[in-house]
């Protein structure tokens, strides 16, 4: 009994096995829903870890801490090595970081998506790679601005100088803490873009990407949106659920 | 049975290769240069640049350090060639491929980053091992510490980097020990494939471990981990830069592990030949698919706490410090809902392998193929409903521990499936009795043993009594040792003549199974003793009522080590002097039996069709 036979649509070897296209294409977008669905577990934990710690709000803490206000480190160096020493600290509040400005840096993602979405639409329809090369470098600026704007975001966290333990450093309270990941990792993902919508650019105006060979730019057009999408997720959980009533 | 697909590879009319120079010169050698280069120049820049009165100076050297030693391998062994071609236009042609996948290099492929299945998987093993010898090395010395009562060898910190170190290189070995080779050598062959799907990502994710495993043992030169493997937060802050070490080859390891399980769901999805449908695959390649499903789930989970444990530590967040409103139980659950699936991320695949094994050796289907199927699926869901039952005495949310329990226990019902499938397939069957099914049949004695002391540990009221105690570890090295490992060796003895074309030796072998078994049973039953006395973990030194019983398991230690030196012996010496095999040795009737031995590069000159499932052999008994 017998359970092999040969196929017999086969490729000689010296022309490699190559198969069309569209099947090597459908195997790219199934890896790309993978790690995106991989992605959707880490957005996730990423949030359970903003909604238990704001739920917890641990003595009290959640966007409190104790520490000194207002100084900068250099003056804070210069009061705890003085010969009085540092004064007790006290409870410092933080305020909840700038809604809009969370909103303006989603917004500029959302907008590179869009951007990009629009030079695939482009690019299947005319054929014109060379308006798809312009329209992908343009979302790779318009990420670059979001990157842009994460790293001032990232400046805007708010610290407190903190006599925490055995050592005066600068620390971060719950909500500042998950509000570094979060941006950071937004930062992360839209390097990603970056790079992606770079390397589209360059690929289509070397005439590697073209009006018949445009599956790559939908690949990238999928895991931009996502990272768009889970930019607005983000965006609507931290600027909506963050002070403690 | 036939088979027509013998025909070597051939290139002589491909085209010319685009990728020369610097790139065909890049090995594990550059990788370690580059790695060392990077991380030394990372060290300098920091040292320079950075505040030395500031608390997390010295953590955040380190992390830089580490990122330079990752940059400068996957650089120096070629990992970014790729991406950065892709980024420029310039995509590999097919002479290139051929190079990458190590075409006519011989033995020097195994030393760089090819993209052949085969070579990947034959990396592995060496990689496996390399793991396990380690971490065996680090178990000796915690015995040899443990044989009489009193401080010897090693004080309490450095004893408890040495449980921790051991215990994550243990893990790591175990996750790759099956799904690494195996998942690699064999599953595109089982499946009609010429590859992965997804090639440079298989090398990718073979090298991203060995860079995370350097790492992970520079823990040990640079301060060890005495915080145990679980990492617990808060008291990881008392740890050194060996904390810093060990998360960043954590972060590492989850990119690997995520590559490769990507991967292998694809290759399976995607690229299996014509008739191989869903219900004709190898059971060893569903076991696979679930595990690296279950792997792309819990992963994530270990990327972000220790990416938090890192930020902690470096940026003064407070994800687990209380007085900046954290919490440690955040680390747990983080931890955990990582932990308890990685366990059948780690056992499924041995499973499945055994399921193969024991079809073959007994000459009959596997039995109730849907229901091993189902089963392993039933485990995968339910092991992401469990995690809680390792915070039974935490303090963790108490209300919930009686649904924790339930579901917990509810495991019993896929594991006891898989024992009925086993001794299903087995009963009855001309059995073989070969070096894999000596190693199949240990593991059904351990697997009961770790399987039953798992339910008692399950309920709450007994585990408020035995948790934290030598029971819990004699337990759980029940499942990893005395199952996960014996599978991984059942499957080693399976398809090495696959591999080498060369039995492994079987009277070696055979000596090696009863050191190692004799060795599990002295070791891990007087550990049970110990733990039920009362004995607690990660303790260098201990009560005169422990004194027996720890002798007799650092004894059976060392007789487990003893069984593991044979078998590396058997392993060494068989590659080229072992008994020739041919390409089917066992008469087993799936693909990767089939093709020539060793197989060529792409595996099959003529693409199989298949028109039966793997396992007809009542079938063939019956028309012969």
């Amino acid at each position: 009994m017998s359970h092999v036979e040969t196929h017999s649509e086969t490729h000689g070897h010296d022309e490699g096995h190559h198969e069309p296209p569209e099947v090597v294409d459908g195997r790219q977008r199934m890896a790309v829903w993978i790690f995106i669905l991989g992605d959707v577990i880490t957005l996730s934990a990423l949030l359970f870890t903003y909604l238990y710690l704001r739920g917890l709000n641990v003595h009290g803490h959640w966007m409190s801490m104790w520490g000194y206000q207002g100084k900068t480190y250099a003056q804070y160096e210069n009061i705890a090595g003085s010969s009085a020493g540092l004064p007790a600290p006290t409870l410092i509040h933080v305020k909840p970081m700038s809604a809009s400005f969370s909103w303006l840096v989603t917004m500029v993602t959302v907008l590179s998506a869009a951007v990009v979405v629009m030079a695939e639409r482009v690019l299947r329809a005319t054929k014109n790679a060379k308006t798809f090369a312009l329209l992908s470098g343009l979302a790779t600026i318009v990420a670059i601005v979001s990157i842009a704007l994460s790293v001032v975001q990232l400046h805007h966290i708010p610290a407190i100088f903190s006599a925490n333990n055995d050592s005066q450093v600068m620390a971060y309270t719950a909500y500042s803490s998950v509000m570094m990941i979060a941006i950071g990792s937004a930062m992360v993902h839209v390097g990603i873009l970056a790079f992606l919508g770079l390397g589209l650019t360059i690929r289509a105006y070397r005439g590697v990407l073209t009006g018949e060979k445009w599956y790559q730019a939908r690949l990238v057009r999928i895991f931009w949106v996502w990272v768009a999408l889970s930019a607005i997720i983000v965006s609507a959980v931290t600027t909506t659920i963050n002070t403690i009533h | 049975m036939t088979t027509t697909m013998t025909s070597p590879m051939s290139s002589s009319h491909a085209p010319a290769s685009t990728g020369g120079g610097l790139a065909r010169k890049q090995n594990f050698l550059t990788g370690v240069l580059g790695g060392v280069l990077f991380a030394f120049i990372a060290w300098a820049l920091s040292h320079h640049f950075l505040d030395n009165s500031s608390r997390t100076y010295s953590d955040l050297v380190a992390v830089f350090t580490g990122i330079g030693w990752m940059f400068g391998f996957w650089l120096g062994i070629g990992a970014l060639n790729a991406p950065f071609a892709w980024l420029i236009g310039s995509d590999q042609n097919r002479a290139d491929q051929l190079y990458y996948a190590g075409e006519n290099q011989g033995k020097v492929r195994y030393w760089k980053y090819c993209t052949d299945h085969k070579v990947v998987g034959v990396q592995y093993i060496i990689m496996t091992m390399v793991l396990l010898g380690a971490g065996g090395i680090l178990a000796m010395a915690i015995r040899t510490e443990l044989i009489v009562p009193g401080n010897h060898f090693v004080n309490q910190q450095v004893y408890n980097g040495f449980v921790a170190m051991h215990g994550m290189l243990m893990i790591l070995a175990l996750i790759v020990a099956v799904a690494g080779p195996w998942a690699n050598f064999v599953l595109p062959i089982m499946c009609g494939a010429r590859d992965m799907a997804f090639p440079r990502l298989n090398a990718l994710s073979l090298w991203t471990l060995v860079s995370a495993a350097a790492l992970l043992l520079t823990t040990l030169a640079v301060g060890s981990l005495p915080v145990g493997w679980v990492v617990l937060a808060p008291i990881t802050d008392q740890a050194g830069v060996g904390m810093d070490f060990f998360a960043m080859a954590i972060l590492v390891f989850t990119v690997s592990t995520t590559v490769a399980g990507v991967n292998t769901i694809c290759t399976v999805m995607t690229m299996r030949t014509k008739g191989m449908t869903l219900n004709r695959l190898p059971i060893f390649v569903w076991g696979s698919m679930i595990a690296a499903a279950l792997g792309l789930y819990a992963f994530p989970y270990f990327f972000l706490v220790e990416t938090l444990q890192i930020l902690d530590r470096t940026e003064s967040t407070s994800f687990f410090v209380a007085s900046g409103g954290g919490q440690g139980w955040l680390q747990a659950n983080l931890f955990w809902l990582m932990g308890h699936p990685e366990v059948y991320v780690i056992l499924l695949p041995a499973i499945a392998a055994l399921f193969e094994i024991a079809s073959v050796m007994s000459r009959k289907p596997v039995f109730s193929y849907r229901t091993a199927i189902a089963g392993m699926a039933a485990l995968a869901g339910l092991s992401i409903l469990v995690w809680a039952h390792h915070m039974f005495t935490t303090g963790w949310a108490p209300t919930l521990g009686g649904p924790f329990m339930v579901t917990t226990e509810l495991i019993s019902i896929p594991t006891g499936v898989f024992f009925l499938v086993l001794v299903g397939t087995l009963w009855r069957g001309n059995i073989w009795m070969k070096l894999p099914t000596v190693w199949l049949f240990g593991f059904i004695a351990n697997f009961i043993i770790g399987g039953i002391t798992g339910i008692y540990l399950s309920d709450i009221p007994i585990d408020n009594e035995l948790h934290g105690t030598m029971f819990v570890t004699a337990h759980f090295h029940y499942v990893f040792v005395g199952s996960v490992l014996f599978g991984a060796i059942a499957a080693l003895a399976f398809w090495y003549p696959k591999v080498t074309g060369r039995f492994l030796d079987e009277k070696v072998g055979r000596i090696s199974f009863w050191l190692t078994f004799i060795g599990v049973q002295v070791t891990f039953l007087s550990m049970f003793i110990s733990g039920l006395k009362g004995m607690p973990r990660r303790y260098s030194s201990y009560s005169f009522l422990f004194e027996h019983t720890n002798f007799l398991t650092t004894v059976g230690a060392y007789t487990i080590m003893a069984g593991m030196l044979t078998l590396l012996g058997a392993v060494i010496t068989s590659w080229n002097k072992g008994v020739p095999s041919g390409p089917n040795p066992w008469h087993a009737n799936s693909l990767e039996w089939m093709v020539p031995t060793p197989p060529p590069l792409e595996n099959f000159d003529v693409l199989p069709v298949i028109t039966s499932d793997p396992y007809n052999y009542g079938e063939e008994k019956v028309n012969s």
